[in-house]
């Protein structure tokens, strides 16, 4: 490293220095990718994590390699510069339907699955949407709570080896969530984070930012499920969407028309009494041929946000409901958080942003916690009154990216540099560094 | 890419890797694929859209802007505040505002990087700079003067007042995003202009230094039939310095084959070149080299123009982003074997007898 000589070296070193810039925060979640530089309220990018990787270029991946070469000669037919012949996000789902292109999902159920498509997904987010040199950026990248510390040093062997970032900081997305929540005036940082995003739903208690591993409960139910129960619904009604639309119209669908209902049996009255007023219409066009169809947008409305509250009307194998979900994870929580935890239940995540969802899942909730009060009074035999619990369900506009806002507010505290992992730790101790990463001490 | 492929197994003659990773690297030789990108770069525009889509040169205008300006345009719901800070590659940071009462009136400042001391600036923008951006602009937004503290130049950019016509606006739009380019490449583009009518200006000096990176410059020699731009390569990490002196090299081989007999000649050295003499000496010391280009006018034509400024000024960011798009190639190739490694080992397994279980769950093992 020699970028200076001379006199003006000190203070060219003292320019460069990478502290002085604003961080990148990425948050790579299975559905969709946040991305923006820390400090802005909203993140520049949001895009589907996919990407659409060159067949010829893939294809070599999975095919046999033959005695002593591996793949060299498939490379060089693959084409020129196959490798570099791939795209992230909106512009892969684009090509979904071009010969020469295969989609890939780099994340699945919150865990990184194919690290080489991963890779060139990193390098197009830095490189081309949000066009900043990774030399001069700390990097806030985040996991979700139940990823494995291999794959944390993975993550941190390719931000330093490939991209030589000046230092790194991998959050736990639940930590985030709730740091979402804060301001100057108040800093809480206990309390439990419902994350309902597009590929798992975690809840995941937090106690003065510490996660509290062993009492993580995961849903295996999330935004691809109810997209996959829409489509369902609409096949089973026999509506006119062409096959290969369905998935992609009925994640639309979802995002533009559901809600959450009080009560099942009367939304089904409601809307028998009234179609008019509450069945929708849909109209598009066939991506191959191009004819335009309509079809009518009716149950699905309520019942796929349902599946959160009642599971066996989508899965047989899983029937907990969600709120009994979040009052079991208290439960098992340390008993001098529980009342805490109950206080400040945050939503994060995509699959959270339906109408009333926070309110119904606080009524569910509350009521449970007031059944077992009741219980415990009646076996004391009614001459101890217990303390009410607070039980307050917390959403905000930016549930959507809580997370990546989080990372935001986070990095650009100046206590962030001092927290992260930097380059010359790593070259010093390796990727078993990124192990572990304090938590931030100047946030409670 | 595939240039250090070329140059590492070669038996580490020219770019010599660490040795492990000489290992790892295959023996059977893609043949030199780089071609194409160092044709992409130095013939500009016509020519392959495919592969130009596919990422190889850094696009000219910047998404987030391109973005901001669209919604304002286009978007049919409430118009929202927004305001982002940004920050690009080379330390070039923007700030671009709009407000939820006005939505049409956008703010849009830009910083430099922090200029080296041998380049010469008007009023802290380059040479030219202003004229440009109100000969490109001038119709739809107006400049702040003074710009917003900690920037360098402020535009107010009036929405409302963009052509009607869609692809008239898109083009707007994505010259607005690429405001970077019309700055920083102001002096450049002045000189390329002159070198297309092939005259040389009359105030033109004999070595022009022109801002690059905060802090580091490049240099300009503007003749009448020619132009030469030289770049001093500079790297921070020792890896980069290697993979980054092989992909030069290769650069440079690679303009030899027959394919690409128009483009500009480019000369790799490790040595400042001769063209440099009367540089200031901090401005010559380059850990990579230095890289020569020669333009001819037939470069600078027409509307090659500009893509040959956004291309030559944003050279180390090319570089740079290949550099880490190699690395990753190879940690694909690595991965791959040792998956395949991997397979040979599973397989050299002793099998293991399991245990034969009837229909019904019984297993055949009597009981001695």
């Amino acid at each position: 490293m020699d970028i200076g000589g001379g006199s003006g070296e000190s203070d060219r070193r003292l320019f460069m220095d990478p502290t002085s810039r604003p961080a990148v925060v990425i948050d790579n979640g299975t559905g969709y990718t946040k991305m923006g530089f820390a400090g802005n309220v909203e993140p520049c990018f949001i895009i589907p994590t996919v990407v659409a990787v060159n067949e010829s270029f893939l294809g070599q991946a999975s095919a046999p390699t033959g005695k002593g070469g591996w793949g060299g000669s498939a490379l060089h037919s693959a084409g020129v510069m196959a490798d570099l012949d791939f795209f992230i996000g909106d512009e892969a789902l684009a090509r979904k339907d071009a010969n020469a292109y295969t989609l890939s999902y780099p994340i699945r159920h919150g865990q990184v699955e194919n690290w080489d498509t991963m890779e060139r997904f990193w390098q197009q987010c830095i490189f081309n949407y949000l066009r900043c040199d990774p030399e001069d950026h700390y990097f806030l990248l985040t996991e979700s709570p139940l990823t494995a510390p291999e794959t944390r040093e993975y993550t941190g062997e390719i931000m330093f080896e490939t991209f030589n970032v000046p230092g790194l900081y991998i959050a736990v997305q639940a930590v985030l969530a709730l740091a979402a929540g804060y301001t100057t005036s108040k800093c809480e940082m206990t309390g439990v984070v419902v994350d309902a995003g597009d590929g798992m739903t975690h809840v995941v208690p937090v106690a003065d930012g510490y996660v509290i591993g062993s009492s993580i409960k995961s849903v295996p139910i999330a935004g691809r499920d109810l997209n996959i129960f829409i489509q369902q619904l609409m096949r089973e009604r026999g509506e006119p969407v062409p096959p290969e639309d369905s998935l992609d119209i009925s994640r639309k669908i979802k995002e533009m028309y559901c809600y959450t209902c009080a009560d099942i049996v009367k939304e089904f009255g409601k809307h028998d009494k009234e179609p008019s007023k509450y069945i929708k219409q849909w109209t598009g066009k066939n991506s191959k041929t191009g004819t335009p169809y309509k079809c009518d947008i009716g149950y699905e409305r309520f019942l796929a946000p349902e599946v959160f509250f009642s599971p066996e009307i989508y899965s047989s194998d899983f029937t907990v409901p969600l709120p009994e979900i979040v009052d079991k994870c208290i439960q098992t929580s340390p008993i001098d958080t529980r009342r805490a935890l109950y206080k400040n239940i945050v939503l994060s995540g995509g699959s959270t942003m339906f109408k009333d969802f926070q309110r119904r899942l606080q009524r569910d909730i509350k009521k449970i916690v007031d059944t077992r009060l009741t219980a415990s009074e009646f076996r004391n035999g009614g001459g101890h009154k217990a303390q009410a619990v607070d039980v307050n369900v917390v959403g905000h506009h930016m549930q959507r990216f809580a997370v990546w806002f989080g990372g935001s507010v986070l990095a650009s505290t100046p206590d962030f540099y001092k927290a992260c992992h930097t380059k010359a730790e790593y070259e010093e101790y390796g990727s078993s560094i990124c192990r572990t990463n304090p938590v931030f001490k100047g946030m409670y | 890419m595939r240039a250090l492929w070329h140059a590492c197994t070669k038996g580490g003659g020219k770019g010599a890797l660490p040795e492990e990773k000489n290992k790892l690297l295959p023996l059977q030789q893609p043949q030199l694929q780089h071609q194409l990108s160092q044709q992409q770069l130095l013939v500009a525009p016509t020519s392959l859209v495919k592969v130009e889509s596919a990422m190889i040169l850094l696009p000219g205008a910047s998404r987030v802007l391109q973005q901001v300006l669209l919604s304002r345009l286009r978007s049919t719901e409430k118009p929202l505040e927004v305001d982002f800070h940004l920050t690009e590659f080379d330390d070039v940071r923007y700030h671009i505002k709009a407000s939820a009462k006005e939505p049409k009136q956008v703010l849009l400042s830009i910083s430099l990087p922090q200029s080296p001391p041998e380049t010469v600036l008007s009023a802290g923008l380059p040479f030219g700079a202003i004229e440009a951006v109100k000969g490109a602009f001038g119709s739809v937004s107006q400049v702040v003067d003074p710009p917003e503290n900690d920037y360098h130049l402020t535009l107010n950019v009036d929405v409302g007042s963009f052509p009607t016509d869609e692809g008239l606006a898109d083009q707007l739009i994505t010259k607005l995003a690429s405001l970077r380019s019309v700055v920083l490449g102001a002096p450049l583009r002045e000189i390329l202009k002159h070198l297309a009518t092939k005259t040389v200006a009359p105030d033109a000096d004999r070595l022009v230094a022109l801002m690059h990176r905060p802090r580091e410059s490049y240099f300009v020699i503007p003749q009448a039939e020619k132009v030469t731009v030289v770049f001093p390569m500079r790297f921070k990490d020792s890896n980069d310095v290697i993979l980054g002196t092989s992909f030069l090299q290769e650069f440079m081989e690679a303009r030899r084959s027959p394919g690409l007999s128009t483009a500009p000649p480019c000369v790799w050295s490790p040595s400042p070149p001769l063209e440099l003499k009367g540089a200031p000496g901090q401005a010559l010391d380059a850990n990579a080299g230095f890289v020569s280009f020669v333009i001819f006018p037939r470069h600078v034509e027409g509307d090659k123009l500009d893509k040959s400024v956004w291309i030559l000024s944003t050279f180390y960011a090319y570089v740079s982003y290949h550099i880490k798009c190699s690395k990753a190639f190879m940690h694909t190739r690595m991965r791959r074997r040792v998956e395949t490694l991997i397979q040979v080992l599973n397989r050299a397994k002793p099998e293991v007898e399991k245990e034969k279980k009837s229909m019904s769950g019984r297993s055949f093992k009597r009981a001695v």
